[in-house]
C-alpha cells in the first residue's frame, strides 16, 4: 500500500500528464480524488447524498477550470483541497441566501377562521374558484412567452437576469412581458390592478 | 444533478486539451511590469518636468516615495497574481502592506513639511485639470492586462484578487503621474493620487466575481 507523500506523487505525476492533455491519466485522476473529495465534503457539512454528488461536480469542474494553476513541483492534495474548500464555502453561501427566502412550515390547510380569508381570490363570485385552480386555469390561458415569463419569475423566483438567459428573452422584453401576464391574470381573476 | 459523476469524469477526460502552465506569481507580476511600464510611459511622455537631473537625485524624499510607489505596485501584483493559485501562502497577501506604509509614512511627512514651511497655504487642495487626461487614461492598459492575467488564474477569492490588483494597478500609475508632477505639493499627492487608490482598490474589489468569477466550462453537468 503506497504512503500519502508516494500517493500525492503519484497523482502530481498524473495530473501533469492531463496538463500535456493526456485523458487516460486525467481520467484516472478524476476516478481517485473522487472517494476523496467525497470525504471531504461530507466531513465539512452534512449533506443529502445528492447534494453531495453535485458539489462533488463542483469541485471536479473547478479543477478542470483551473488545471493550468498546478505546478507538479508542488504537492497535489493541498493544491485540490484549496479548491474544495473554496467551492464547499461557495455552496454554503448560496446554500444560505436560498435558505433565507425561504420558509419552512408544514401543511396548513386553514390559516385562518374566516373561510374567505383562506382563499387566494378575495371577489370570486358563484362561477369562481378561489383557489389555485382557477390561477392555473389563468395562467393556462397565458400566450407561451407571457406563461414561461410569469413561471421564471415569479414561480421559480429566478432573478430577470437568470430569466432572461433560461428564457432566450432579453430583461427587457421579460419586464413587459410579465407586466402583461400579471395585467391578464389579474383581469382573468377579477381582481382589482 | 442531472448526470451522474462518473459521466462527468468521463466526459472531462475526453475533452482535456494541452494546457500551458501559469508561470510563478512574481514572474507574472515582471511580465505585467514589462508590459504595463511602457504605456505609462508613453503616457507621460512629453510631459515630463524639465528639471536637473542632479536637483532630482537629491530629493531624497521623492526618491523614497517613487521607490515605494513601484515597490506597492510590484507586490501588490505578486499579491494579486498568488491570490488565483489554489493553496497559496496566505502571507503573500500582506507583501505591499510594508512598501504602502512606506508611501503614506512619504506623502504624510511632506504634508506635513509644506505646512511648516507655507503655512495653510502649504495644505491648499486645488483641482489640476491639467493632469486630468493623462491621469484618466494612465491606468487603462495596466488594468486591462491586469484582468486579463488574473482571468487565466484561479478565481478563489475574486474581490482579494481585484482589490491587490487595482492597488497594483493605481501605484504604477502614480508612479508614473509622480515623473511629471515632480515636486507637487503633498497634500495634492495626497488627496488626487492615494485618494484615488483608496477609491479604485474597493470598487474593483465589488466587481470581483463579475470580472474574475468562475466560469462555465461548456461541460453541462
Amino acid at each position: 500500500m503506497l504512503d500519502d507523500s508516494e500517493q500525492d506523487r503519484c497523482l502530481a505525476e498524473l495530473m501533469a500528464r492531463a496538463q500535456e492533455g493526456d485523458g487516460a491519466a486525467y481520467g484516472e485522476l478524476l476516478r481517485l480524488v473522487t472517494p476523496r473529495l467525497r470525504r471531504a465534503v461530507k466531513h465539512r457539512r452534512r449533506l443529502e447524498p445528492c447534494d453531495v454528488e453535485d458539489l462533488v461536480q463542483d469541485i471536479l469542474l473547478s479543477l478542470h477550470a483551473a488545471r493550468a494553476t498546478y505546478d507538479p513541483t508542488r504537492p497535489f492534495m493541498p493544491w485540490l483541497l484549496a479548491i474544495a474548500r473554496n467551492r464547499i464555502a461557495d455552496w454554503a453561501r448560496r446554500h444560505a441566501r436560498g435558505a433565507a427566502n425561504e420558509v419552512a412550515n408544514g401543511e396548513l390547510p386553514e390559516t385562518f377562521a374566516l373561510v374567505s380569508a383562506n382563499r387566494l381570490i378575495e371577489s370570486f363570485g358563484e362561477e369562481s374558484f378561489g383557489d389555485g385552480e382557477a390561477l392555473a386555469r389563468a395562467l393556462a390561458n397565458l400566450p407561451p412567452g407571457q406563461r414561461r415569463a410569469v413561471e421564471l419569475t415569479k414561480l421559480k423566483e429566478l432573478s430577470l437576469k437568470e430569466a432572461a438567459a433560461a428564457s432566450g428573452m432579453t430583461v427587457s422584453a421579460l419586464k413587459v412581458a410579465v407586466h402583461r401576464a400579471m395585467g391578464a391574470l389579474r383581469r382573468a381573476l377579477g381582481t382589482k390592478a | 444533478m442531472s448526470i451522474d459523476t462518473d459521466e462527468l469524469i468521463k466526459r472531462l477526460s475526453a475533452d482535456v486539451r494541452p494546457v500551458s502552465r501559469l508561470a510563478p506569481p512574481w514572474r507574472r507580476a515582471a511580465l505585467w511590469l514589462a508590459l504595463s511600464l511602457p504605456y505609462v510611459a508613453a503616457v507621460v511622455w512629453g510631459k515630463v518636468a524639465i528639471v536637473d537631473a542632479a536637483h532630482v537625485l537629491a530629493d531624497v524624499r521623492f526618491l523614497i516615495e517613487q521607490t515605494a510607489t513601484f515597490a506597492t505596485a510590484a507586490t501588490g501584483a505578486v499579491a494579486a497574481f498568488a491570490s488565483t493559485v489554489p493553496g497559496f501562502d496566505r502571507r503573500l497577501l500582506l507583501l505591499p502592506l510594508a512598501p504602502l506604509a512606506v508611501w503614506l509614512a512619504s506623502v504624510g511627512a511632506g504634508c506635513i513639511d509644506d505646512w511648516l514651511r507655507l503655512g495653510p497655504e502649504g495644505l491648499a487642495i486645488r483641482p489640476d485639470w491639467e493632469c486630468l487626461p493623462a491621469a484618466s487614461v494612465i491606468g487603462i492598459a495596466p488594468a486591462a492586462i491586469m484582468v486579463l492575467m488574473l482571468r487565466r488564474g484561479a478565481p478563489l477569492y475574486p474581490r482579494t484578487s481585484l482589490l491587490l490588483g487595482a492597488l497594483a494597478v493605481a501605484a504604477i500609475a502614480n508612479f508614473g503621474m509622480q515623473i511629471f508632477h515632480f515636486r507637487d505639493a503633498s497634500i495634492m499627492v495626497l488627496i488626487w493620487h492615494v485618494g484615488s487608490v483608496a477609491v479604485i482598490a474597493p470598487l474593483a474589489g465589488l466587481a470581483g466575481e463579475r470580472l474574475i468569477g468562475w466560469r462555465p466550462l461548456g461541460v453541462s453537468k
